[in-house]
């Protein structure tokens, strides 16, 4: 192995690749132009608030002052229904799945209690729901601890149990912040594995690999460039997707070793599946169609787009088996959990994948032909 | 020195059989150390696939194959140190330079300081230095290619088919490069399906037909051996003419619709032929009498034409 080969190399394919710029920023542009996309797409969905549909038919000042009350817990956002209105029709045809209906006489059973210390006098609050709907529930949950809260207030006894919550996250993330990490691991699998095919199916076509083949450089030489190639390439479109995400969606990342770690071992580990498939390949258009092949199952299967727990039970387990699973978990261990442990031991896996995968990369490349 | 190092090429009984094709025949010759060496056919004789398992890029069904003394299939990394390859259909990478292109290769072979500069000047690329590959015409980079086999200043070199696909003019001047390698002592393996390339450059040509050396010797030793003869070309629309010539015996060939060809054993041939068209009031525009070339002896080993259409067309330029 000699470096001043392997950096010759890596000069030719870099020259190359930077004379072709309109290549150059359509490789960049793609997975940005994801991440706008996604990113826009999910915006609002971070501050998550149900609406709550009211009925007050007791039209007081206290049945007023208690929804607006109920508003401002900031967990829904409170939407009038007319009084006159009939709850079980409405609901079906504004495809509400809630309506919290405030009987007559509100004020009256408030008073009763409140004034006179009448401990008898209560009051019935009745949810109207349609059950088919899938969140109504946890409205529903929702809806009852606020209920029990406005109960031990007016009690005026000091709770003996009380609830502290604690994240296992450091801190809330957004969507944006999930979905970036996903996005790298993707765009430098995309980059490293069709960068590869194209590349060596291209120069093969050419003639170019025959006429190396007549030179003392080494496929150890040759593949090294490769990754190296690929990985500088990577490293300028994850920068990329930094720099737009930071600015347009104000994310929040932890940006430290552990990312060029990864990107550098899912290059590793893609640019040797690119070998292997331009060995056994020899169409450029259907080693493409392999890559395809291989990247798109990856890329929906292994949690680069949404978390794989919302997949069903045998697709998680086949994520698993999937390298860039790893690389997933490995990024968003890092990037969004801060989580050293995890994101090692995800490095550990897709480390082990690599170096199989580099091995069989190089022995797979023949400059011989038949 | 053992007798060996005296050959820089020794290719003994090799065989390259492609499902049911033959495409290399139980063929051996040797080339010397400083020998041009020409492997002479047409369009799927063969030619490529022998000196690409000569020069490394194939592996041979069977036969053995050494350069310098060193068996191909086992000191294949020894010995692309020591040679220079232009393959058949060369192309380099398109968007880099000259210069550049040549620095690289150069590179490759570790360390050794390249006089690029002097290269360049070898091939007269020194205008088209800063040029990427991808603005290159045809004959330039052909010479380009023939640049890049010469970077580490290779013992022997390989160069496959290096004027197809040129215009004369470029041709012409590839071969300018070519000669000045002959004179520079070089050991040259060259494979062509244009005879005048063969004749002009080659010290040895070996004729190779569907994967078989047929004959082998210096030009003018094929060409005496196997085609010791004359030929008369005369110039004439008139059909008077032809049947005159076939009357006396010989065979004309009519080509390119008003030129006549004729095979005469003796020079004596010529006079009677000549004799005869003027007595029998017949007459034609010119003539022009040559020894056959390369061309011919393939003819007439083959009963092929090199070339597709009539023989001779590219005839003495
Ligand atoms: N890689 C290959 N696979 C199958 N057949 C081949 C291959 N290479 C050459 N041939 C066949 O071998 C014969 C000789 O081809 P080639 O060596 O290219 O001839 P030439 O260089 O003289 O034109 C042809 O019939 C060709 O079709
Ligand atoms: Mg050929």
């Amino acid at each position: 192995m000699n470096t001043r080969v392997v950096g010759a190399t890596l000069f030719v394919k870099l020259m190359s690749v930077y004379r072709e710029k309109t290549t150059m920023f359509f490789t960049l542009a793609f997975p940005i132009i994801l991440i706008l996309v996604f990113g826009t797409i999910f915006m609002g969905k971070d501050n998550v608030n149900f609406q709550l549909y009211v009925q007050d038919l007791d039209q007081s000042k206290t049945s007023a002052t208690s929804v607006e009350t109920l508003g401002e817990s900031g967990k829904f956002r409170i939407i009038r229904v007319d009084p006159a209105a009939d709850v079980t029709q409405y609901i079906r045809d504004n495809k509400v799945d809630l309506v919290l209906v405030i009987p007559k006489g509100f004020e009256v059973a408030f008073m009763q209690r409140t004034v006179l210390r009448d401990y008898k006098a209560s009051v019935n609050i009745t949810y109207i729901y349609d059950p088919s709907s899938s969140t109504v529930s946890t409205k529903m949950e929702i809806l009852n601890g606020v209920l029990a809260g406005i109960n031990l207030e007016m009690s005026r006894m000091p709770p003996f149990l009380r609830s502290a919550e604690q994240s296992i996250l450091n801190k809330k993330y957004k969507f944006i912040e999930f979905f970036i990490p996903g996005i790298i691991a993707m765009a430098v699998m995309t980059l490293s594995l069709f960068g590869t095919v194209n590349l060596n199916t291209e120069l093969r076509q050419k003639g170019i690999i025959r006429k190396l083949s007549t030179t003392p450089i080494t496929r150890t030489e040759w593949i090294l460039s490769d990754i190296l190639y690929q990985f500088i390439i990577a490293v300028v479109s994850t920068t990329a997707m930094l720099l737009v995400s930071y600015a347009v969606f104000d994310v929040n990342l932890h940006l430290n070793a552990w990312l060029p770690a990864f990107i550098l071992l899912n290059d590793f580990a893609f640019v040797g599946i690119g070998m292997i498939l331009t060995r056994f390949v020899k169409e450029a258009q259907s080693a493409a169609a392999a890559a395809n092949a291989i990247s798109f199952p990856m890329m929906f299967l292994s949690g680069s787009f949404f978390p794989i727990e919302l997949m069903p039970g045998f697709l998680q387990t086949l994520a698993k088996t999937l390298p860039l699973y790893y690389v997933n978990e490995g990024l968003r261990a890092a990037m969004i959990f801060d989580d050293n442990l995890a994101a090692l031991r995800a490095s550990a896996v897709i480390g082990t994948f690599a170096a199989v995968v580099f091995i069989l990369g190089i022995i797979a490349t023949k400059w011989e032909e038949g | 020195m053992t007798r060996a190092n005296d050959y820089a090429i020794e290719v003994e009984n090799l065989t390259k059989r492609y499902g049911g094709v033959l495409a290399v025949d139980d063929i051996s010759f040797t080339v010397k150390i400083g020998e041009v060496f020409a492997l002479l056919g047409p369009n799927g004789a063969g030619k490529t696939t022998a000196v690409e398992i000569i020069d490394t890029i194939r592996t041979p069904t069977s036969g053995k194959v050494s350069i310098l003394g060193m068996d191909v299939s086992k000191k294949k990394y020894d010995i692309v140190r020591r040679i220079g390859v232009l393959p058949q259909g060369f192309s380099s990478f398109d968007r880099i330079t000259v210069r550049e292109t040549l620095q690289y290769y150069a590179r490759l072979y570790r360390g050794r300081n390249t006089d690029i500069d002097r290269l360049i000047e070898l091939v007269n690329l020194k205008d088209k230095s800063k040029e990427q590959y991808r603005n290159l015409s045809g004959g330039l980079r052909q010479r380009l290619g023939i640049a890049l086999a010469l970077v580490h200043d290779p013992e022997v070199v390989f160069l496959d088919e290096p004027t197809t696909g040129l215009d004369p003019r470029a041709r012409h001047e590839v071969w300018e490069v070519l000669q000045g390698l002959k004179e520079e002592g070089k050991t040259v393996l060259l494979t062509t399906h244009y005879m005048e390339e063969a004749e002009l450059l080659a010290d040895t040509v070996a004729i190779i037909s569907r994967g078989k050396i047929i004959a082998m010797g210096s030009p003018g030793e094929l060409i005496e051996t196997n085609a010791n003869y004359q030929i008369l070309t005369l110039r004439s629309a008139d059909e008077k003419v032809f049947e005159i010539v076939r009357k006396l015996g010989f065979e004309p060939v009519l080509y390119n619709s008003d030129k006549i060809k004729i095979r005469v054993e003796h020079t004596e041939g010529v006079q009677q032929i000549l004799s005869a068209i003027k007595e029998g009031g017949a007459s034609y525009l010119g003539l022009d009498v040559r020894k056959p070339n390369l061309e011919e002896v393939f003819l007439k080993l083959t009963g092929e034409a090199l070339h597709d259409g009539h023989i001779g067309e590219e005839g003495s330029a």
